[in-house]
């Protein structure tokens, strides 16, 4: 119910707006929202706090570069391969890291996204280095066609994230958070539970990266740095950790206030981080979840 | 009866320690057996070779013929040996029923749609029904101890270990647990493995000890040779910090 209106809300505001500028911000929610679904499904459900989702977002991106605007393929081919080349690299990110613990498997996909950055800028001949690659063709060519494009990748992502998230599978990964010994002890092959779910996570951002690579029709390897992996963390713990439409709120949330504190200037992204760090301080269990619960009188949503 | 688990000269070494050491013992299918001994006497070591938790060095162990001691702890659990923790490791931040669930669903559990059933019979078998939506985060220490076991019994084992399950309990949690214990063996026939470092609530529950300390089994017998074994008596005198009690 609540949740119609608010997809109500979200495919009204453009069009009520009626400008080019505000869908344009609208595209760029949507997507860095289905970036923190993506995100919350792996590491909000296991606790593995992935810190290199960039990684996955930029090979969706780039391949969306290199099959568009580098070999001349149909844009819509993008869409496949983005996914299917985040998922190879969630793989191998996965299969030597995630049989690490602790801070280990953080700072393994930090360094990995670093690496992919890197690459980047290195193999110029390829990649058109620190410039990037452009002109990539739109996926559909009215902003307010693409948005709504966009909101329906967003509403089916946040659909099937959390219709596994309240299945056995999410339950399983819950318990991987709550012990992974346990879970060991339980006789449930926890490495092959989370090889699979970052692999299905990497899935979906690599999604969200095709779909910026199109928006922005360029790709620059300063898109995917680890500012960007750390913002799709932020929203996923203002949003609510373990809750994949709380994170997707939360990633729209987060770009509204970013936008709507523009006038502010210079003391833009001061105020941002003054207004994270409040949440994060005091409101442990993010924001979105939390008030929607408050608001629905107890009810989980 | 028919041997259900083959121990062989099973040996484990910590950085010149050595925890377990050639370590051969038989468990008969549906015993109920002991293994005593004072703290350091290598037992939670012996427990986690058998579970998979950690690698040996040396020997060999059989459940039903099978080498189960190359395989991962999961892989165990799905051949039919169950274990709990001596501190209590429940998935933090879900409820006691989903904490069950879990065991449900391993592969050797089977368990299709009557899952919501089997963990209700688990519950009540444990005598946790009352609380199943309960967070375990929230969870008396004796609660937990009930809900490991009954996390145990859903995977469906034909072996069950019990790393010290009377640790930490108050005088009134421990009958009750002690009577929990046989009738998952009167009623299910279920082959179990404790360890204990008290004597007394094994006289009531085991029909074998194995005695350890320093890694090494020193004597096997029934319990009431057991505490007359003069080794038995040493390795626990002979350490009058540990006490026995």
């Amino acid at each position: 119910m609540g949740g119609a209106v608010l997809v109500g809300l979200l495919a009204a505001a453009p069009p009520l707006l009626h400008n080019q500028y505000f869908t344009g911000v609208f595209i760029v929610c949507a997507i860095e929202a289905i970036w923190a679904a993506s995100w919350n499904f792996f590491s909000g459900l296991t606790g593995r706090e992935n810190f290199g989702t960039a990684l996955f977002i930029g090979g969706g991106a780039y391949t969306a570069a290199f099959f568009n605007s580098t070999f001349g393929l149909n844009a819509w081919w993008s869409i496949p391969g983005g996914i299917v080349v985040a998922v190879v690299l969630g793989l191998v990110v996965g299969f030597p890291t995630l049989r690490l613990k602790g801070p280990y498997f953080a700072l393994a996909t930090l360094a990995s996204a670093a690496i992919m950055q890197q690459v980047a800028i290195n193999l110029w001949q390829y990649t058109g280095g620190s410039e990037g690659i452009y002109g990539l063709d739109r996926l559909v060519d009215s902003s307010l066609g693409y948005y709504y494009f966009v909101l329906a990748v967003l509403l089916a992502t946040v659909l099937v994230l959390s219709l596994i998230a309240h299945s056995r599978w999410g339950t399983i990964l819950r318990a991987i958070k709550g012990d992974e010994t346990a879970c060991q002890a339980a006789g449930i092959n926890v490495t092959v539970y989370k090889i699979a779910s970052l692999a299905l996570s990497a899935a979906f951002a690599g999604l969200g990266g095709v779909l910026f690579a199109h928006y922005q029709q360029a790709v620059t390897p300063d898109d995917f740095d680890v500012f960007l992996s750390i913002s799709v963390i932020i929203m996923a713990y203002v949003g609510g950790i373990g809750s994949i439409w709380g994170a997707a709120v939360g990633g729209i949330l987060l770009n509204l206030m970013l936008e709507l504190l523009r006038g502010m200037g210079e003391y833009r992204l001061l105020v941002y981080y003054l207004i994270l760090m409040v949440v994060l301080f005091f409101m442990r269990s993010g924001v979105v979840v939390p008030l929607w619960r408050r608001l629905s009188g107890g009810r989980s949503a | 009866m028919s041997a259900l688990l083959e121990v062989e000269g099973l040996t484990k070494r910590f950085s010149g320690v050595t925890a377990v050491k050639d370590v051969s013992f038989t468990l008969a299918a549906g015993e109920i057996t002991g293994v005593l001994g004072p703290n350091g006497a290598g037992k939670t070591t012996l427990f986690n070779l058998l579970t998979g938790f950690l690698p040996s060095d040396h020997g060999a162990a059989r459940l039903e013929g099978r080498s189960i001691l190359r395989a991962a702890p999961h892989t165990i659990v799905n051949l039919g040996v169950a274990r709990t923790f001596q501190l209590c490791r429940p998935f933090h931040g879900m409820t006691v029923r989903e904490n069950v669930v879990v065991g449900c669903l391993a592969p050797r559990a089977q368990i299709g749609a009557g899952l919501e059933q089997r963990v209700s019979d688990i519950l009540e078998e444990v005598g946790l029904a009352h609380k199943s939506e309960q967070p375990v985060d929230i969870l008396p220490y004796g609660d937990l101890r009930r809900l490991e076991i009954g996390r145990a019994l859903a995977t469906r084992p034909k072996l069950l270990l019990l790393d010290e399950p009377f640790a930490g309990l108050g005088a009134g949690e421990i009958e009750p647990l002690v009577q929990l214990i046989h009738r998952l063996h009167d009623t299910q026939g279920l082959t179990i493995l404790i360890i204990e470092h008290k004597l007394r609530e094994f006289m009531q529950l085991v029909s074998r000890v194995i005695a350890m300390d320093f890694g090494e089994i020193i004597a096997i017998g029934e319990p009431a040779d057991i505490v007359r074994n003069p080794l038995v008596i040493e390795s626990y005198i002979g350490k009058a910090d540990h006490g026995v009690a």
